[in-house]
């Protein structure tokens, strides 16, 4: 293949994988990433009514399928700080990652998966105090908003992992960052830009 | 090669909108234009456009090293003398480079001829990645084109990689800039800081009007941050002759693309790759004006300033007479006299020119713009490729 296999873009909360064609087959997808059921109706991406199908088939499939654990620090060992809640599943009590948002493959003909729930990354993925942004932002926030953006505003990327155990990183448009506070003075300001507003043309080709 | 016609997808506009691609109709024309496409061989894209950009890339490096070491080639390049050490140390530092487009006149028949090379601001960059990419997938759904249909178009995967290998350790702070009013500009820009966040880059934008000057020397952004390494889709050309360009040496800072890209990025280059590969099968002949040797081209030929952007000020001449011209600031610094190219692929009444990229020096990818005249301008729409099963 002469081309990337998948793009995540940031600013439009969308992350597109290619298609690869079996002559035989006729399927191909899209994924799409949100973190929470008014995000995915903010997005425009699908209707309403997709948007809660998803969600729900999401939640079921988290009780269903996520890894479940007899304690709240076992599961914290693999999932971080505040990264599990508690579920009854069939009378008993489980400890169980939390649903950090939700993914789904969207057939472009028309047809649509069903959708998978994200939880947060593993430890392993993300270990504890680690700086990576994408770790961060899973971190730090509970109930961040992403998707719908164009660009011009900041994103931010956010890493999940799977029912699977796969560690996934999806990217997002989103708040603003913390800034360090520089012990130096700014002496001037303005001191490029001066060819392109003499020019008032094109600085780029 | 061939030029496909196809009916635009009916919401082609939302379509490309949801991914954020803002440009595609430009002062009320239509830029991003899918009502058309160029169909390619693999062997075409392989051996015509990815062996030859990648060789062109190679003698560039070449010329670099010997540029570098001649005075009297910077000074025909009107690169200001002052800038030279600056320059050099950049080049023997080994600072990477990020990207940069190769122009291409080629008709399906015979080697590609370099038309020009964008190797320090090119632009066109988010629609040849993403917009055209998410088209080939569509056309390929809906049966517009056949399903296994392949783009020359890994420039995003190329992207990401590239900026985890520009400067270490990693997650770095990277900072990007461009003027402002250009939402061409921007969204190129907003598109790279995309990259950079999935490369775990701590990505911050600032305008370039906005760059401050430190008491110690380094440059910061608008909100008085130190700038340790800038993205800048503003020519070095104009940074070398602004009242900060004196500050470039102290500042510290490492720029993409780097100082050393400036010996590139002028279309002199185009004759001193001429000068020492006479006779290179993807080369055109190309000399200085004023060159004697200027009586040997073709009588038709192009007149084009040594900075130049958009098509800006370059002429197509016949025996003396203007055949085409594009107005512009630009030719202070003077000029080179090409070839006018015999091979540019040409359909429907159109000329369409090949932008093929480059990324950390390797060829990844594929734009083709079209125009109604043989000079590719500012208002040229960009057509999608694919590459036929």
């Amino acid at each position: 293949m002469k081309r990337s296999s998948q793009i995540g873009l940031g600013a439009a909360g969308v992350l597109l994988v290619a298609t690869v064609w079996s002559m035989t087959s006729d399927s191909q997808e899209e994924n799409l990433v949100y973190d929470s059921l008014s995000d995915c109706r903010a997005a425009g991406q699908l209707t309403a009514q997709q948007c809660e199908t998803a969600f729900s088939e999401a939640t079921a499939a988290r009780l269903k399928d996520a890894p479940k654990f007899q304690s709240q620090t076992a599961c914290e060992a693999q999932y971080g700080a505040n990264g599990c809640g508690s579920a009854t599943i069939g009378g008993a009590q489980y400890f169980i990652p939390a649903l950090a948002g939700f993914m789904l493959a969207r057939g472009l003909s028309g047809g649509q998966a069903q959708a998978q729930p994200l939880m947060p990354p593993t430890t392993s993925a993300c270990p504890p105090g680690s700086t990576q942004p994408e770790c961060q932002q899973a971190r730090s926030s509970s109930g961040s908003s992403g998707g719908g953006g164009s660009y011009g505003s900041s994103s931010h990327s956010r890493a999940y992992s799977t029912t699977s155990g796969r560690n996934v990183t999806a990217a997002f448009a989103g708040g603003s960052r913390g800034g360090s506070v520089s012990t130096t003075s700014v002496s001037s300001r303005g001191g490029f830009g001066s060819t392109a507003r003499s020019f008032s043309s094109h600085s780029s080709s | 090669m061939r030029r496909v016609t196809l009916p635009p997808r009916p919401d082609w506009v939302e379509q490309v909108e949801r991914l954020g691609f803002a440009f595609h109709t430009i002062d009320g024309e239509t830029y991003w234009d899918e009502s058309a496409a160029i169909a390619f061989t693999l062997e075409e894209i392989e051996r015509d456009i990815e062996g030859p950009t990648e060789a062109i890339e190679q003698l560039c490096f070449a010329f670099i090293e010997k540029a570098l070491d001649h005075e009297e080639i910077l000074t025909k390049l009107a690169i200001p003398a002052e800038h030279w050490d600056y320059i050099r140390e950049s080049w023997q530092r080994g600072e990477r480079n990020l990207y940069g487009r190769l122009d291409l006149a080629y008709d399906g028949r015979g080697p590609a001829k370099l038309l020009e090379y964008n190797a320090d601001t090119p632009t066109a960059l988010f629609e040849s990645s993403v917009v055209q990419w998410d088209w080939l997938e569509q056309a390929m759904a809906r049966g517009a084109i056949p399903k296994g249909s392949d783009q020359f178009n890994s420039l995003h995967e190329r992207l990401i990689a590239a900026f985890k290998g520009l400067r270490e350790p990693l997650p770095y702070r990277l900072h990007l800039t461009c003027v402002q009013g250009s939402p061409e500009d921007k969204g190129t820009v907003d598109y790279l800081a995309d990259c950079a966040v999935q490369a775990g880059l701590d990505a911050r934008f600032t305008y370039i009007e906005e760059l401050g000057l430190l008491t110690d020397g380094r440059f910061c952004d608008g909100a008085n941050q130190p700038i340790e390494t800038l993205f800048k889709l503003y020519p070095w050309e104009w940074m070398f002759r602004e009242s900060y360009g004196k500050a470039l040496n102290r500042s510290g800072c490492q720029f993409v693309e780097p100082p050393w890209k400036a010996v590139l990025s002028n279309k002199g280059l185009l004759a001193c790759l001429w000068e020492m590969e006479p006779g290179h099968p993807n080369l055109l002949p190309a000399f200085f004006e004023g060159d004697p040797r200027c009586a040997t081209l073709s009588a038709r030929h192009v007149r084009k300033p040594l900075y130049s952007r958009e098509g800006a000020n370059v002429t197509l001449m016949e025996r003396g007479r203007v055949l085409d011209s594009d107005d512009g600031p630009y030719g202070a610094e003077g000029h080179v006299l090409q070839d006018a190219a015999t091979n540019l692929f040409s359909a429907e009444g159109k000329y369409a020119v090949l932008g093929s990229w480059l990324v950390a020096s390797q060829a990844c990818g594929l734009c083709i713009r079209e125009d109604a005249s043989p000079i590719t301008k500012n208002t040229s729409r960009f057509l999608p490729h694919y590459i036929e099963p």
